[in-house]
């Protein structure tokens, strides 16, 4: 073997193979981490419509046949928004099994939906890691507003996150 | 049905945005690509979204977005094919031990690199959802992928292929794109086929298959289409449509076999004949309206995906810091070190550092699959943009500095490109994605 080949199995060999080494024990103990609860995607909202309809800000939601919410998640934080809701997402964050977020609706929207000015939607949940398909429960209530009674809710995600596959 | 007004103005906004802020980075010495990508980013919610979002709303529906994203994959799957036509596998041999090792190394340093990254990111930007196995093969992926086209297209308009620099930056960038397609292709398998009832080895089986049929079998017969062309000096318009549904067929190979529609027209390109007046009469027959009118689609189909908005607070600009830290001291260091270990003046391995770093399309073109199979999370995805943003910027001023003219005028080992696929894909005026 002469020397220029000797040198370059050297040099691959220290550059390459041991990255390649290092990279096999990276993995390996990557599998020990925990990343947060995946709440991404889209939850069917199921809730009590009349008390839903008495919030403010309540009626658009409460007449929608098919309400859900779509939450995009990075981490720990994620947006949402509602649909048939307010036409601006409410960005929220995750502490385990609690997910905290709230809203502030666009002028246009709150004056067709009879919010009132200044409202603020909030929502409080907290999710079912066990259940399949994952399922959210909670409360809706809107700030400024202290006669109002929170609604509770529950949701079920009805598209998974991860189909995994499907462009 | 699509609302065909509005698809024709979105194409419209998104052809007129691009070709006035490619022009603007033109003239600060920029690839056009860069100001592309850029035009992109504002088109989306982190600029026109968020300060006339009325305005966003009413040109970018998102009940229109899938027209929009149709029309711009037809013009990646294209464009791949390109990418693919330019690569010639015997430029690597031509170079020896030093490309072989310099190019694993522009691989490996990386990708090692970012999945340690992974370790930190993955608790912070991902979710229990996703594997970490999945997570760290992917940045890795994403970390070690160079712009092959971009890349010639700097040699070219420095008139830098001929040199030494040049022949061995192409020869490792095609090695990176060959290899970072296969690492992706594989983590897009493993993905896929944890979803689904068909076993991994069937898969991987099949892509095996498919590979070597037509590097052994179909590359055979695509020699008609240069015998043809030497011939007559022209392809007639039956045959271009042929090698386009050759192109359609592969991509739909693949996609079929569980990977993505991207492998097949790139391997399709991969194995087309080499001949550099082959080479650049397919490449003019095909470019022309896939960069200018396509890939901007592309571009502004990323743009919209891209919300800088949800990289807000320190902690997440530190990860985007960190990120681009990484990438740049992988790639570039890692290719710099390799390279002069194995004998190329330090400038010189500086200068090449610099151009393997550079990311562009194609990186555009991984973190979209990345998105779409959700092994990483819009911010994520937003921050790598940034990333693929940066690194391209860079690569210009970087290289005029470390690597000015007048240093590259005194290399030795010019040596003529005009025989060679990438002498084509890099004329003047040409490919700069």
């Amino acid at each position: 073997m002469s020397r220029t080949s000797r040198n370059f199995i050297i040099a691959y060999t220290l550059l390459v193979g041991l990255p390649i080494l290092g990279l096999v024990g990276i993995l390996k103990s990557g599998r020990a981490l925990a990343a947060p609860i995946s709440v991404d995607g889209v939850w069917k909202l199921q809730t009590d419509p009349v008390r839903l309809a008495a919030l403010p800000c309540g009626k658009t939601l409460a007449s929608s046949p098919d309400a859900a919410l779509a939450i995009s998640q990075s981490g720990r934080n994620f947006t949402l928004s509602l649909k048939d809701g307010p036409k601006s997402a409410a960005s929220g964050a995750l502490d385990g099994t609690s997910l905290k977020a709230s809203l502030v609706p666009s002028a246009p929207w709150s004056e067709e939906a009879g919010c009132g000015s200044g409202r603020e939607i909030s929502l409080v949940a907290t999710v079912d890691p066990k259940a399949n398909p994952r399922s959210l429960e909670g409360t809706l209530s809107v700030s400024t507003c202290l006669s109002c009674t929170p609604v509770d809710f529950r949701a079920v995600r009805v598209a998974t996150p991860v189909k995994k596959g499907s462009h | 049905m699509p609302d065909l007004f509005k698809l024709v103005l979105q194409i419209s906004v998104i052809l007129a945005l691009c070709r006035i802020v490619g022009t603007i980075f033109r003239k600060i010495g920029q690839p056009r690509v860069v100001g592309e990508m850029f035009a992109g980013i504002l088109l989306g919610p982190s600029l026109l979204g968020w300060m006339a979002p009325g305005i966003s709303a009413y040109l970018f529906p998102a009940s229109s977005l899938g027209f929009l994203n149709a029309l711009s994959q037809i013009g990646v799957v294209v464009f791949m094919f390109l990418v693919g036509l330019g690569i010639n596998p015997q430029e690597l041999k031509e170079h020896g031990h030093a490309a072989v090792l310099t190019s694993h190394v522009s691989i490996t340093a990386p990708f090692v690199l970012a999945a340690f990254l992974a370790l930190y990111l993955y608790p912070k930007l991902s979710d229990d959802s996703v594997a970490f196995t999945s997570f760290a093969l992917f940045m890795g992926a994403a970390m070690s992928i160079t712009a092959f086209p971009v890349l010639a297209r700097i040699l070219a308009e420095r008139d830098l292929l001929g040199s030494r620099l040049g022949t061995v930056a192409i020869a490792c960038a095609a090695v990176d794109d060959v290899t970072g397609w296969c690492i992706l292709a594989y983590i897009v398998v493993l993905i896929r086929t944890a979803h689904s009832s068909t076993s991994i080895w069937v898969t991987i089986g099949g892509i095996v298959a498919f590979a070597l049929i037509m590097i052994y079998g179909v590359s055979h017969l695509l020699r008609h289409f240069e015998t043809v062309y030497r011939e007559r000096g022209h392809l007639s318009e039956n045959l271009l449509a042929l090698m386009l549904l050759l192109v359609l067929v592969s991509a739909l190979c693949t996609e079929w076999l569980g990977i993505h529609l991207l492998f097949g027209s790139f391997l399709m390109g991969a194995i087309m004949p080499k001949e550099q007046r082959f080479v650049r009469y397919v490449l003019d027959r095909f470019e022309t309206i896939t960069v200018t009118l396509l890939l901007p689609l592309f571009f502004a189909f990323t743009g919209l995906r891209t919300d800088i908005g949800l990289v807000k607070g320190q902690e997440m600009w530190m990860y985007c810091g960190l990120i681009i830290l990484v990438a740049t001291v992988g790639k570039l260091g890692g290719s710099m070190v390799a390279s002069w270990l194995s004998g190329m003046p330090v400038r010189e391995a500086a200068g090449l550092g610099t151009l393997m770093n550079t990311r562009g399309l194609m990186e555009l073109v991984i973190l979209n699959i990345g998105l779409d199979i959700k092994v990483i999370s819009p911010a994520l995805f937003s921050m790598m943009v940034l990333m693929a943003l940066f690194t391209t910027f860079m690569t210009t001023p970087v290289l005029a500095l470390v690597c000015p003219d007048r240093f590259l005028r005194e290399a030795p080992n010019k040596v003529p490109t005009q025989d060679t696929a990438i002498g084509a894909l890099a004329s003047p005026d040409k490919i700069s994605a």
